[in-house]
Formats: structure tokens, C-alpha cells, sequence
């Protein structure tokens, strides 16, 4: 908080005294209280991106190098042209501080935020995905309700509004107990012609500006600056800040939205988020090169009695502006009353470039319409934290468990266990495109009805990997989430990112940030993958324990599978079939699920990638899938190989038998060789009478492969070739294990 | 003979579009998306109320939408024995209007659930389920918060030979697993005392395409090919 004197009275702001004189200087004059107010939020660190920025700027111009990104970064959502007159949008962004002050609002409000960045590309919303962030569960009742809250919140808002909920991620580590992390994605489809017809800008003078929706209330004010601070004791203090949300009018709203645009009359379209109507009549003006007059009191508020700065600063949720040609008003306006929508003809655009705002008659703000856009940036200082040094030496103890007591461990553990609870309180069917659906596959996979394709998508992260290593382990992510939507047939088309780190201020937090945004920039240049979008959260930190959140850059990957006959699924098919290895493994145990269940301990060597091994190993898969060679494929994630291999035996109740000394090339432990957790692993299932085309190929693309064993007709994996006895699984105590940790924990 | 459906657009309404996509691409019959206020019952075989959160379920599930101009007309074709058709919060909206008995309460796991399930064909002779066998077991999703039936005259209804559809294993068992919201007596779907009026919680329009079902069925057509086939005879 900055003092600073306006008119001769001492006011509390946000921004830093530089940049106040920077407003003065803008502006020209001294600003009144509501224009104050105006910059206050838009420089906030949420809407401005005043940290990030300069680091951003690295990620590559993804419109311009790939013909098919029809819109990048900076924009409300990334585009991409799919092919057969259709496009995707898609985005995914936190909504981290809300949540973790009123869990079920915050997170509601969060799929409502992101759901309108979708409908604001004029396309319809058609599935929502989730990675959340939250302490252990065990023996923490607040954990619990965060968690429980946070999963209702997003039911409850989601399913209302008919988009299925197909995909997500839960971590749990303490790190996330007093600051959880809720991100929430959102895909969009439509034609080509939806998405352009309706930018998000206002470039024509002389059309109307209307605000459609919900009411504007006293709710939500200054919420994106409470975003851009610690969660402290205080802020219990701000859940005034956290808006609600309300599902059927947001459902109306995308009902009337998309029928508006049809009509072809709607020039320019913008939700109100974080900012409220500041943010969006700055942004339609600034970035269209125009002017506008704005009347605040032909607004539509909740109650009477609000003034300037409290209906320009509102953050009530629910309501879009749309620019409309004037020779199609009455035809827009219709669209809304069927839907029974209110509605408000707030003012016109003008060709000024200011954007003017008038209480009646008086005018209240006069300001630049790129003023509000033009923050200063900050070159945050960056270093390496000094504890790593201590952190990566650390060794994994003398084994006391055996392998098999270890591996029902980490089964039933939180961060592997089956998230089943959440999912089932999803609707993940409503729109009838869903394929595989959750918990049956890597990835969510949807049809697009008309076409023979299918998109697949897939979110998340590593952050206990991204502690150690931020730059390998945004690499990892990577790695993972392409290998997901790879083990269903899916080609990688583009990815989006919500990077959660502390406060940017501290050298050692903004130092994962810088190194994140290096690892996704290296990764993705080399893979080609463009990245069309992102969001920025900072300051996630526990001001009580004065720790960050570990470093979390999620990633969330789209791509597509073309004929229905090339889906590949996760369940292993056929006794007597071989299951075959993928990748190497090697002692990469720092960050692992064994440490942190078996050892609590959270140091060691996280997994590094090596992106030309990666890329000939996808490649080497495609070209089975080409010949019809692979039966299922499950990429290796969390837990090491056994735990995917039990994962692909549960369905049809099939079992392995499994020799890992051929495996074993790089002499690891039993333990690192089970449970390291090296990235870009998959394990298959092929037919024995391929094995040599499959092993020919393999030395052809100079891919590492290993046959681990072949599959058996009874519920048990059992294991030789160690240096220790042989060990033999019970399938269905694992299945068991694997069910029943969530339900035990949260339904008492 | 042509054959012409409604789908009702209640606001808040959210399987309308999916139940459109069935009738006119997988079973190629004459459909309209009729929004609530526009809808004409004189222009229509038949109607289907669908999934959703009509009016945001606020008050309670269904009870806004059943004092809907679209209710009155839908009156009108209950009377005259056209068939209509209530999924999910449809068939919320049918009871809260009177069109069938009971109720549907709050689920008992108090939490909204989404799973595939199977069902047990009770009655045949209905306008909704004449291509059924009774004791055909169909596989055919739930998704809902508010789905448990309830009904203070059980007996009546099993006497009438009202329960058309109940929970049950894969084998056709009614058992308390099989349940997946605690429903009376595993009841997932009824009808009236005419049999052209149904309800059901499941959504047979998510498992009318093999490419959506887990094991590749196609269970939910049975419900509009028997519709058309109920029509076809009353008209002919």
C-alpha cells in the first residue's frame, strides 16, 4: 500500500509512488478518485502483467510462425484452425486467492471467469479442465474443506452451465495448504466465421455499447488487486472482494451471446472480469483505436446509491459488453429479450481515442484509452534460491520396506490414488462429444460432431519436480501433458500455460518464474509446439510460514486424433499380449512420489529432459500407430512404471508377469529403477506376433525399447529380476487401495 | 406419414441441443429446438422436455419451468395421448407439474453424480419403450444432484404397473449397489396411468451412438424409435 495525497487528501492505493507520478504524467493533470481507482486496477500486477511481461516477451510469436494459430498470446484465448471450416479456443487461468478464502465461490467464479474469455472469441464453450493445488489431506480439516468446497464450487457452477468437466489434476503437498491453487481451462468451438465475426475490440466509431447480463453490484471491488497481494491473517477481511457467481444467468448469457453473433450485427465482444467495466471499455477502445462516451447511470445496478468509482471498479460477475453495429440494434436487442436478459445502451464509440465517462451530465473520467493499457513494467531481480544446493544432495535412505509394501503405499497415496470423487461429482458427458471420458484415459478426448476428428486435451504439472528444477521440470511438464494426449492417438497442436509462483518481489521466487518461462520457451521452439496463451499468478504464499507455494507452471496441451479408428486407450486388451517399455529410467528419484510417501523428504535428483530423445520416441509411436502395432498405451507418470502397468490391469482384471532385469541397463537400485519418475516413459501393449517389426523399428528410430513381460489372465502382477526375491502383486487389494483413499478421507 | 418432434428450450435447459442432435442425426426424424414461450402444441407428434437446470433449479428442481406457458400446451398432448418424453430435470419438471407422481429429492450421497448405470425394463407397453423387452437390461448414464424418487403411494404405482425403469446390476438384479442415489425401490423412471407420458432420471440421449457407450451400445435409441413407432400406430 502506497500513501499519496489527491486534492489535498491523503488516499491509500496499490501502485508505488513512481507509478502514480506516472499516471500524473499520462494524464497530464491530477487524476480525480475514480480515475485513480481506474489505473489502480488495471496496473495491478493481475490485469497488467507488470513482472511478467518483460519474460514473456521471450515466448515466440506463435501467430506468426504457425499458419494455423489464428490468435496468440495477449489475446482473451488462443485460436487454432482445426481444419473443415472449424476452430478451437482455448485458455486456462488461476483463480487461486478467491478460492482460497470462500472455496466454493472462488472456484465457481473462476469457471465463470474463464468460461466468458471462451465465449468472448464468439465460439461456444464446450469442455472445462481443472488442475487443483491443496495440502495433504490427512489429518487436516482445512485442507478438507478447501478441497471439498473448491470440487463443489466447480460442479456446481459447471454442470449448470451444460459444459462438461472432462480432465484435470489434484496435487496435494503443504506447500498449498494456506494458499491452494485452483486453475481452471476452458475449450471453445466454433466456425471459422463465428470467430471472426466478433474480435474483442471496438474499431468503429458511431457504434453502441451495450452491457448485457447480470446486475452491477457493490461485489468484487478492487478483486484483482487483492489478487495481486500475500494472502495474509487480514485477509479474511477481504471476502468482499471475492465475487458469486450465478450459473443459469451465465448460461443465458453464452445462449444469447452466440445467438447475437449470428446475427452478424455485433462488431466487437468483451467479458467483465477482473477490472470490471473499466477493463473492458479500456481494452475495446485502446486496442480498436477509439473513443467512446460512456453514461454511468444508464448502468443496471443492484442497488441504489453506487457511485463513479464503485460501478466503473464492480467486479459483478455475469456480464459482457458488446460493440454493435447501429444498423442491427433492434435486431441484437431482440436476441436478449427472448432470452429474457437485461440490458443497458450505455454509450457509443467515437473516433477521440478517449474514453469518456459521464455521471449524467457531468463528466466524471476523461482518459486516454490506452492510458489504462500502458502500465510500466518491472526487471525484477532474480536468484537462485540457496537452500537447492543442500536439496539436490540429498539421498534416498537405506530401504527398510520391501518393494511390494512400498508399492501399496504409493497406490493408495494422495497424489496417486484414483480421483474418482472428484470426476464423479462432474457432469462429464453433457454436449455428447465426450470419447474417453474421465478416469478412462490419459487425456479427455471429445469428437467434433460433422467431421472425423477428435481433440484431445490434457493439463497439469509436476510441481514437487519444478521445485528442484523449475527449468527441467516445465520441460517435464511438458513432456507429460504431450504424452498424455499421445498415449490416445493425439498429435500436440498448441499449448497454454497458468504459471502459479510466489511474490515476484522476492528474488528467489521471481528466479522459478524466469526459469519456467525458459524451460516451456526452449521445449516448445524445439518440438514445435506454439504456445497461444498463458496467465500469470504471483504473490502465492503463506505469509504465516513465510513460504512460497513450490513452483507450479501449469501446462495445458490440445491436440488431434483424425478417424475413430486410431483412439488408442489405456486398459490392457488381451492375455498373452506383450507389454513393452518405452524410454529409459534412471536414478531420478529427487521429487518423487517415494520420497515424499516413504521418506517425507522432498530432495534428491529430479528427472531431466533431453527433447531429441523425446521427439524420436513420439515419433517412433506414431509410426506404430501407423501400422496398427500398439493394442493400449499409458504414458508413465507419478509412482515410476508398475503403478501405469497395475493402472492399464484394473479394467478388465488382466495381470502382468514382468522381468526387469533386461530392463535394467543402467545398474539403478530396485528402488530407483521402480520408482524414479523419469519423464517420457510409455508403457504398450503390442501383439506377439509383431514384436520384431515393433523392435526393428525401434533400432530403426533409435528409440530405447524393452519388453517388461507379457500379460496374464489372473488379478496380479509379479515381478523377477531383482537383486532381491521375486515379488508378486494382489491386483485387486491394489484396486481397492486405489479407490478407496478420497472416499475414506472426505466422505464421513 | 411425416413424423414432428419439439424439443422444449426451457431456459437453463442444457441437453436440448444434444437430444436434437439424436433425433434429427441418429434416428432422421423432423425435430424443432422450440423455446419455452413460442411452443405450439398443434404442430407436434410428440415433445421431449430435456436435461438441464431449468431457471437454475432455484426453488427447487423444476418448479419454475412447470408454471411455463410450454406446460399448459404440453397439457394438451398429455390429454390427447401424444407422448412426451421428460429426461433428468425433464422428468423433475413432469412431477412438479403433476403430469406424474412422486417426487424427486436430493440424492442421499448429498453430492451430484455422473456415472454410467444400468436399468431394468419394467413395463413395455408404454409410448416410450414398445421396442423393449421386459427384463432387457440397458446401460444408459446418469448425471444429476436431485434424482432420488420418492412417492407416498408405492403401491399405487406398482399396482397401476406405473414403474417402468429401475436400477439395477449388469445382470438385471435390484440391488442397494445398483442404486445410485437411494432411490424408492430403485426407481429410475415412471409413467402415467396412460403410458404416454415418461420420466426418467438417466439420459438416453448420451447412449444412443455406440461411439459414446463403454461397451458400444446403443440402448438409448430404443426410447425414440419407440416414440415414432407409438406414433405411427396411434395415427394410422
Amino acid at each position: 500500500m502506497t500513501k499519496v495525497k489527491l486534492n489535498g487528501e491523503d488516499i491509500n492505493i496499490e501502485m508505488t509512488k513512481d507509478e502514480f507520478e506516472a499516471v500524473k504524467e499520462l494524464l497530464k493533470k491530477e487524476p480525480n478518485v475514480t480515475e485513480l481507482g481506474m489505473f489502480d486496477v488495471m496496473w495491478s500486477e493481475h490485469c497488467s502483467y507488470k513482472s511478467s511481461r518483460p519474460k514473456l516477451k521471450f515466448f515466440e510469436d506463435a501467430e506468426k510462425n504457425y499458419d494455423y494459430v489464428l490468435a496468440g498470446p495477449g489475446q482473451d484465448a488462443g485460436v487454432i484452425d482445426i481444419g473443415d471450416g472449424y476452430v478451437l479456443a482455448f485458455r486456462i487461468e488461476s483463480h487461486n486467492h478467491p478460492s482460497a478464502i470462500e472455496p466454493y465461490h472462488g472456484a465457481a467464479t473462476g469457471i465463470g471467469g474463464i468460461i466468458r474469455d471462451i465465449l468472448c472469441m464468439g465460439v461456444r464453450p464446450i469442455a472445462l479442465l481443472d488442475p487443483l493445488r491443496f495440502g495433504c489431506l490427512k489429518d487436516n480439516s482445512h485442507s478438507q474443506w478447501l478441497f471439498k468446497y473448491v470440487v463443489k464450487g466447480i460442479a456446481d457452477y459447471g454442470n449448470c452451465t451444460g459444459i462438461p468437466t472432462i480432465g484435470g489434476e489434484v496435487e496435494f503437498d503443504d506447500s498449498f495448504e494456506s494458499n491452494c491453487l485452483v486453475n481452471v481451462a476452458c475449450i471453445g468451438l466454433g466456425t471459422k466465421e463465428d470467430f471472426q465475426h466478433a474480435p474483442s475490440k471496438a474499431y468503429n466509431p458511431g457504434d453502441y455499447v451495450i452491457l448485457m447480463g447480470g446486475s452491477t453490484g457493490r461485489d468484487g471491488i478492487h478483486g484483482v488487486t487483492f489478487a495481486s497481494r500475500t494472502l495474509t491473517e487480514m485477509s479474511e477481511a477481504d471476502r468482499p472482494a471475492v465475487q458469486i457467481g450465478d450459473p443459469f444467468i451465465k448460461k443465458m448469457i453464452i445462449e444469447a451471446t452466440l445467438e447475437a453473433v449470428k446475427t452478424g450485427y455485433v462488431r466487437g465482444l468483451k467479458d467483465l472480469g477482473g477490472g470490471g467495466l473499466t477493463c473492458a471499455t479500456s481494452e475495446l477502445t485502446g486496442s480498436g483505436d477509439t473513443g467512446a462516451d460512456v453514461d454511468l447511470r444508464k448502468v443496471i445496478t443492484r442497488e441504489p446509491g453506487m457511485n463513479s468509482y464503485e460501478i466503473m471498479l464492480s467486479e459483478s460477475q455475469e456480464r459482457m459488453t458488446f460493440i454493435v453495429k447501429p444498423e442491427g440494434l433492434e435486431m441484437v436487442l431482440d436476441v436478449f429479450r427472448k432470452y429474457e436478459m437485461s440490458f443497458a445502451v450505455i454509450g457509443r464509440t467515437d473516433d477521440s481515442k478517449i474514453l469518456k465517462v459521464y455521471d449524467g451530465d457531468e463528466l466524471v473520467v476523461s482518459i486516454p484509452s490506452k492510458a489504462l493499457s500502458e502500465s510500466p513494467t518491472f526487471k525484477r531481480e532474480e536468484k537462485r534460491p540457496k537452500y537447492l544446493d543442500k536439496l539436490l544432495l540429498e539421498k534416498t535412505p537405506k530401504r527398510i520396506l520391501s518393494l511390494d509394501e512400498i508399492i501399496y503405499k504409493l497406490i493408495a497415496s494422495e497424489n496417486i490414488c484414483s480421483k474418482e470423487w472428484v470426476y464423479r461429482q462432474y457432469d462429464h458427458e453433457v454436449g455428447v462429444r465426450s470419447v474417453i471420458k474421465c478416469g478412462e484415459g490419459d487425456s479427455g478426448v471429445l469428437r467434433i460432431i460433422g467431421t472425423n476428428k477428435f481433440i484431445a486435451a490434457s493439463v497439469g504439472v509436476n510441481s514437487k519436480h519444478c521445485f528442484l528444477d523449475p527449468y527441467e521440470g516445465s520441460k517435464g511438464g511438458l513432456v507429460e501433458q504431450c504424452g498424455n494426449i499421445i498415449s490416445n492417438g493425439a498429435k500436440p497442436m498448441a499449448m497454454v500455460n497458468c504459471c502459479n509462483f510466489g511474490n515476484p518481489e522476492i528474488p528467489e521466487s521471481f528466479w522459478y518464474f524466469s526459469k519456467s518461462v525458459d524451460g516451456m520457451n526452449d521445449f516448445c521452439r524445439d518440438l514445435k509446439i506454439p504456445i497461444v496463451g498463458g496467465n500469470v499468478s504471483f504473490y502465492n504464499e503463506d505469509e504465516v510460514k513465510k513460504t512460497a507455494i513450490k513452483a507450479t507452471p501449469v501446462i495445458m496441451i490440445v491436440g488431434l486424433i483424425i478417424g475413430q479408428e486410431n483412439i488408442i486407450t489405456l486398459p490392457f486388451k488381451e492375455e498373452g499380449n506383450e507389454i513393452l517399455i518405452i524410454g529409459e529410467t534412471y536414478a531420478e528419484l529427487g521429487g518423487s512420489e517415494y520420497h515424499s510417501v516413504i521418506y517425507d523428504m522432498e530432495g534428491g535428483i529430479p528427472p531431466k529432459v533431453n527433447e531429441r530423445e523425446i521427439k524420436k520416441r513420439w515419433d517412433y509411436i506414431f509410426e506404430l500407430y501407423r501400422n496398427n502395432y500398439i493394442k493400449s498405451n499409458h504414458d508413465v507418470d507419478k509412482g515410476g512404471f508398475i503403478i501405469t502397468i497395475a493402472e492399464m490391469c484394473f479394467k478388465h482384471n488382466l495381470g502382468a508377469r514382468l522381468n526387469i532385469n533386461d530392463y535394467n541397463s543402467n545398474r539403478l537400485k530396485d528402488d530407483e529403477l521402480l520408482f524414479s519418475e523419469s519423464v517420457g516413459r510409455f508403457i504398450i501393449e503390442i501383439s506377439p506376433a509383431d514384436h520384431d517389426d515393433v523392435m526393428n523399428l525401434a533400432e530403426k528410430f533409435g528409440v530405447y525399447v524393452k519388453q517388461l513381460g507379457t500379460i496374464i489372465d489372473s488379478p496380479e502382477i509379479i515381478i523377477s529380476g531383482f537383486q532381491v526375491k521375486d515379488i508378486k502383486l494382489d491386483l485387486s487389494k491394489m484396486k481397492s487401495l486405489y479407490d478407496s483413499t478420497l472416499p475414506d478421507m472426505m466422505d464421513i | 406419414m411425416s413424423v414432428k418432434i419439439a424439443v422444449i428450450q426451457f431456459p437453463g435447459a442444457n441437453c436440448d441441443l444434444d437430444a436434437i442432435h439424436v433425433l434429427k442425426n441418429v434416428i432422421g426424424i423432423e425435430t424443432d429446438l422450440v423455446w419455452h414461450n413460442h411452443f405450439k402444441e398443434s404442430k407436434y407428434d410428440g415433445v421431449i422436455l430435456p436435461g438441464g437446470f431449468t431457471f437454475g433449479d432455484y426453488l427447487r428442481a423444476g418448479i419454475i419451468a412447470a408454471h411455463s406457458p410450454a406446460i399448459d400446451e404440453a397439457r394438451v398432448m398429455l390429454k390427447d395421448g401424444r407422448p412426451i418424453l421428460g429426461i433428468c430435470n425433464g422428468f423433475q419438471i413432469l412431477t412438479e407439474s403433476q403430469f406424474l407422481p412422486g417426487a424427486l429429492l436430493r440424492n442421499d450421497s448429498l453430492k451430484f453424480v455422473c456415472k454410467w448405470v444400468n436399468l431394468k425394463v419394467e413395463n413395455n407397453a408404454t409410448a416410450l419403450t414398445n421396442q423393449m423387452n421386459i427384463g432387457d437390461v440397458l446401460a444408459i448414464p446418469i448425471a444429476h444432484g436431485e434424482g432420488r424418487y420418492f412417492t407416498d403411494n408405492l403401491k399405487e404405482l406398482e399396482e397401476n404397473n406405473q414403474i417402468v425403469f429401475k436400477y439395477s446390476n449388469e445382470k438385471g438384479n435390484i440391488t442397494a449397489i445398483a442404486n445410485p442415489n437411494g432411490s424408492m425401490d430403485n426407481i429410475a423412471g415412471i409413467c402415467n396411468l396412460e403410458r404416454n407420458c415418461i420420466g426418467l432420471m438417466p439420459h438416453p440421449e448420451r447412449a444412443s451412438e455406440p461411439i459414446l457407450s463403454p461397451n458400444y451400445t446403443e440402448h438409448g435409441k430404443l426410447f425414440f424409435d419407440s416414440m415414432i413407432e407409438f406414433i405411427k400406430r396411434r395415427t394410422s
